[in-house]
């Protein structure tokens, strides 16, 4: 039997109830059709502007960088060039536990342990929100290897990238230099506007030379990929119509010819020292070393601090570039500029000075390194007496034959579009007068030191072969140029130049005392081409390494401890009679100029005029055939 | 009434009967929600049955089971387990107030075996069924104002306060709104409703400073202003809205929504499920599955007032209150009209517990259609 003991009520609570729940059914769909408006204003109203923040999600552009210009010789030889590079990146955040990682991937690949202390260090600085490169240059092998343990490398993508390589190691690694990875002071150095592109993982830019100085040319502009990303910026999918392609980055044409160059490199082997070629009628630069050199692809990877010391430390300097850098005292070299300043100021050539090996003047005895007896101004340049320019020099005076050498490019940084160039000096009273304010007036004592390029004066090689070019030009005052082209887009040429304000005898003169000088002169046991009628012109130099104490004075220090021994220069042009190459050698602590350098132009200059076809056809003469027929295949 | 299928006493209590009176539209709409729930599951997993889509599926099959028999368990059975189920959950909240585990840095969870129990979820059908069964024996003037309603003023108050302090803030208000609402269905003057409401505006700017934790407050500044911390609790809002605007009148498509699919969406299976099948099926999916909801709240509203028993109703209209609220909570959560709180949309988001107890609800309103002309003693 069931039954409610509150049955009057019954009515009144049912009542009460249906009104409630009709109100709170009411109420209800209220609020479900204000659910529904809200998604009319979201899905309707507002969908275009949600979608868009979607994609805003959704999609992400990564910079894909361009791949750098090419580098070129004057033949088109490639002297630097790109290579596919796989590596590893790490995005770094606040939670990635690099030691952890790194101890994962030795696993994986070979790291060594100052491998990896470097790897941290460079995790470390590198610029915030950049993913770091930990691991370049793997092997298929290693790639595919870590690629399938990813899952277990949090923060670890593996990527194919481009990495610079030098072909030819280190012949071009002073002209060309190389490029390395960008550090934070870089990043900082370029401004607010940096380039993105530089925070790449992995991305390099020109630190040296050519590859410094126009690296902005070879750069290019960086593309983009239109990639998904998920929430934690992993990338899901490509989406190649989305991508915007990079710009190249131009080739640039070098005026070197690299089969000179490496000749040069070879000839050098472990001698320290510069060799600089041009062509003495356009200018082109076609040959700068420095040696010895060092590889640039160490350079590109990364140098330990034990392989950079080893560099920095060495005596022989590998990391300068002596051709631009190392100014010496261009010895006997400058006889010639003296010369050329004495015939100009009407000094007889037929003069004739006698040599005792000894001079008095002025109160004190002047060396020679012979006894040469009776000479005129051919012969003390063929055989290089120091007494007759002492008086040649004394008769002209130092500023005339300073404005020489200014003209012939000594004193002047020449623009060939890389940096680190030294002036040199080229001193005349001038000069004394500005810098030396306690004894402001050249001295008539200096001018005899003037006279065979000892004293304040200095030069660097790039210089010398400046100097010999319009020597043996005669004409043009001809500028060096080394970068041929940007692109499309040719430099101006070095023969577009002002003209030599000098008499064209008087400069005859001088280059037929230079082929003296290889005739029968100083240079003649070192400095034969032996290639039929072409024969070298040249003048030796011997720069003084350091004050040379008392009984030592008026020796040479061509021998004893390398590093006390003096430089040896040695300018060349050839051919002799119809000029196009013109040279200048340095062998640093050398010792006699014609010994240590003559012999380096000799087998560098051989290079240029056997690649020359128009001088080939002068040394190979063609051979008589009887009958063209015979030796025909039948 | 269609009472021609009986023909005479004792007729209604074969279970045969029972089975042709269960509300069968219910069921479907249920299954309907539940199944487009699957459905979603799938595409945000990526097309796939795990980790979520196939264990919803299978749990909803096992409570669908599971309701249809509860559906037919005779109302006297529910109502005399009414005060034993509500003791049993408040006794496993106090428990978890003391030995809870921690999830998220909440005490909701309690481990009993292998089991994971969340007696918030409990406690929710217990104060149904126990406010369900004090107004049964209570006159309608007592109803309207009397002492006697400090009895369902604790029932309410006491696991309100415990799941508040769990802290578990969205669920507390859940579980007082719907026993507020109960209490006005059951017939509270409509003038101590009003000065309730009023007080409530007048308490909660006051608890909002002095009452709430760091991150609640944080939570409820967020959602007035998410701007102003966009990666931080604005980003839950943000990208919901993201996810339902970008869906647009059709959606993207099945498995085609990118902020689901890529993670943007967080919570993506469970609270915000919604908007995951908002970005994918558009206006017209969220429109339909809206409807759907509708549906379940008449159907529910329709057999409380059919009911012959105050317990039926109040039981009933109580189930029909806490759907009800959930959706509508959860809806305005996740479309950036409330604040983020940990409802779930009912059978649409993936989780057991919820499931669990919500089904067992919808069994209560079962059992109540079919045992609809029961009267149903007072002891």
């Amino acid at each position: 039997m069931e039954s409610s003991i509150f049955l009057d009520e019954v009515n009144e609570r049912q009542a009460l109830f249906q009104r409630r729940a009709f109100l709170f059914g009411g109420l209800a769909g209220a609020g479900l059709l204000a659910l529904g408006g809200r998604l009319i204003q979201l899905q309707v109203i507002e969908a275009s502007r949600y979608q868009l923040l979607s994609e805003h999600n959704e999609f992400e552009f990564v910079l894909s960088p361009p791949p750098r210009g090419l580098i070129l010789d004057r033949n088109g030889v490639v002297l630097a060039s790109n290579r596919p590079d796989f590596r590893l990146l790490l995005a770094k955040d606040e939670t990635t536990d690099v030691d952890a990682i790194l101890a994962r991937l030795a696993q994986l690949v070979p790291l060594d342990d100052a491998h990896l202390s470097r790897l941290k260090d460079e995790i470390n600085d590198a610029p915030r929100k950049a993913p770091v490169a930990i691991v370049e240059d793997m092997t298929w092998e290693e790639f595919s290897r870590v690629n399938v343990r990813a899952p277990e490398l949090p923060g670890v993508t593996a990527d194919m990238g481009e990495v610079r390589v030098y072909p030819f190691s280190g012949a071009f690694a002073h002209v060309v230099g190389y490029v390395a990875k960008v550090s934070a002071k870089d990043v900082t150095a370029t401004g607010p506007n940096a380039d993105p592109i530089m925070l790449n993982p992995g991305f390099r830019i020109g630190k040296q030379g050519v590859e410094k100085a126009f690296d902005l040319d070879l750069r290019g502009k960086a593309g983009a990929r239109k990639v998904e990303v998920d929430v934690k910026g992993r990338v899901v999918r490509q989406d190649p119509r989305g991508d915007i392609p990079p710009t190249p980055g131009s080739p640039i044409r070098l005026t070197l010819d690299s089969d000179i160059q490496n000749r040069a490199l070879d000839v050098f082997g472990e001698d320290s020292g510069a060799a600089v070629m041009m062509d003495c009628r356009s200018g082109d630069v076609l040959c700068l070393l420095s040696a010895p050199s060092f590889d640039a692809n160490q350079f590109v990877k990364g140098l330990t601090a034990a392989e950079y010391r080893a560099l920095a430390e060495y005596e022989r300097k590998p990391l300068f570039n002596k051709a631009l850098t190392a100014n010496y005292p261009p010895g006997s070299t400058f006889k010639t500029m003296v010369a050329l300043a004495a015939l100009e100021r009407g000094f007889d050539p037929s003069r004739v000075f006698v040599c005792n090996r000894v001079w008095n003047w002025g109160g004190r005895p002047w060396h020679c390194d012979h006894a040469h007896g009776a000479l005129d101004m051919r012969g003390a340049i063929a055989k290089s007496c120091d007494i007759y320019f002492y008086q040649t020099a004394l008769a002209v005076g130092p500023d005339h034959i300073a404005a020489t050498a200014r003209k012939f490019g000594l004193g002047e940084i020449h623009d060939i579009g890389i940096p680190g160039q030294k002036p040199g000096l080229v001193p005349d009273s001038e000069y004394k007068r500005r810098n030396f304010p306690k004894d402001p007036v050249w001295h008539a004592g200096e001018t005899p030191s003037l006279g065979i390029g000892q004293g304040y004066v200095s030069v660097n090689a790039l210089q010398l072969c400046v100097m010999a070019s319009r020597l043996a030009n005669g004409v043009t005052a001809v500028k060096p140029r080394l970068v041929h082209s940007i692109g499309e887009v040719a430099q101006p040429s070095g023969a577009q130049a002002p003209g030599l304000p000098f008499a064209p005898e008087h400069l005859e003169f001088v280059r037929s005392a230079m082929g003296a000088v290889v005739e029968f002169g100083t240079a003649a046991r070192y400095a034969q081409l032996n290639l039929g009628p072409i024969r070298m012109a040249g003048k030796t130099g011997t720069a003084q390494s350091h004050n040379y104490t008392g009984a030592a004075q008026g020796e040479h220090g061509a021998h004893g401890a390398w590093a006390l021994r003096d430089h040896a220069w040695f300018i060349a042009f050839a051919p002799h009679d119809a000029p196009r190459y013109a040279m200048s050698v340095l062998v640093e602590h050398g010792g006699f100029g014609a010994e240590a350098s003559a012999p380096k132009a000799v087998e560098i200059m051989r290079v240029a005029l056997l690649k020359d076809p128009e001088i080939r056809a002068r040394i190979v003469q063609p051979v008589p055939r009887d009958d063209p027929a015979v030796g025909a295949p039948t | 009434m269609t009472v021609s299928a009986i023909r005479g006493p004792g007729e209604r209590e074969r279970l045969v009967v029972k089975l042709t009176q269960i509300d069968w539209t219910l069921c479907l709409l249920l299954t309907a929600i539940a199944g487009i729930g699957v459905v979603m599951l799938y595409s945000i997993a990526g097309g796939a049955w795990s980790p979520w889509a196939g264990r919803h599926l299978i749990l909803y099959g096992l409570c669908f089971v599971l309701m249809i028999a509860l559906g037919t368990v005779d109302l006297r059975v529910w109502f005399a387990l009414a005060y034993p189920v509500y003791g049993l959950g408040l006794l496993m909240l106090l428990a978890v107030a003391v030995v809870g585990h921690s999830t998220m840095g909440a005490q909701r969870w309690l481990d009993i075996g292998p089991v994971r129990i969340q007696p918030s979820e409990i406690i929710k059908i217990g104060l149904v069924l126990a406010l369900a069964r004090f107004y049964h024996g209570l006159s309608a003037a007592r109803a309207r104002w009397s002492w006697w309603l400090l009895v369902p003023a604790v029932l309410i108050g006491a696991p309100a306060a415990l799941v508040a302090h769990q802290p578990d803030l969205g669920t507390a208000v859940l579980i007082a709104a719907t026993g507020g609402l109960m209490m006005a269905l059951a017939g509270l003057s409509l003038r101590v409703v009003g000065i309730g409401l009023l007080g409530l505006g007048a308490v909660v700017p006051a608890a909002f400073f002095f009452a709430l934790k760091a991150y609640q407050r944080a939570r409820l500044l967020t959602f007035l202003n998410p701007e102003a911390d966009r990666s931080g609790a604005g980003y839950h809002i943000i990208q919901s809205e993201i996810a339902l605007g970008s869906g647009g009148m059709l959606g993207k498509g099945l498995g085609l929504g990118t902020q689901s699919q890529l993670n943007f969406l967080p919570e993506k299976s469970t609270d915000f499920i919604f908007a995951s099948m908002a970005e994918e099926l558009g206006l017209l999916g969220c429109a339909t599955v809206l409807l759907l909801y509708g549906a379940v709240i008449f159907v529910t509203l329709r057999t409380a007032a059919i009911a012959h028993s105050h317990f039926g109703r109040l039981a009933a209209s109580g189930v029909t209150i806490s759907f009800a609220l959930c959706v509508l909570i959860n809806g305005a959560m996740v479309m950036g009209l409330a604040p983020v709180v940990g409802v779930p949309m009912p059978l649409l988001s993936f989780g057991g517990t919820v499931m669990i107890t919500m089904m067992a609800g919808f069994a209560l309103v079962l059992s109540v259609r079919v045992h609809r002309y029961s009267e149903v003693t007072r002891g």
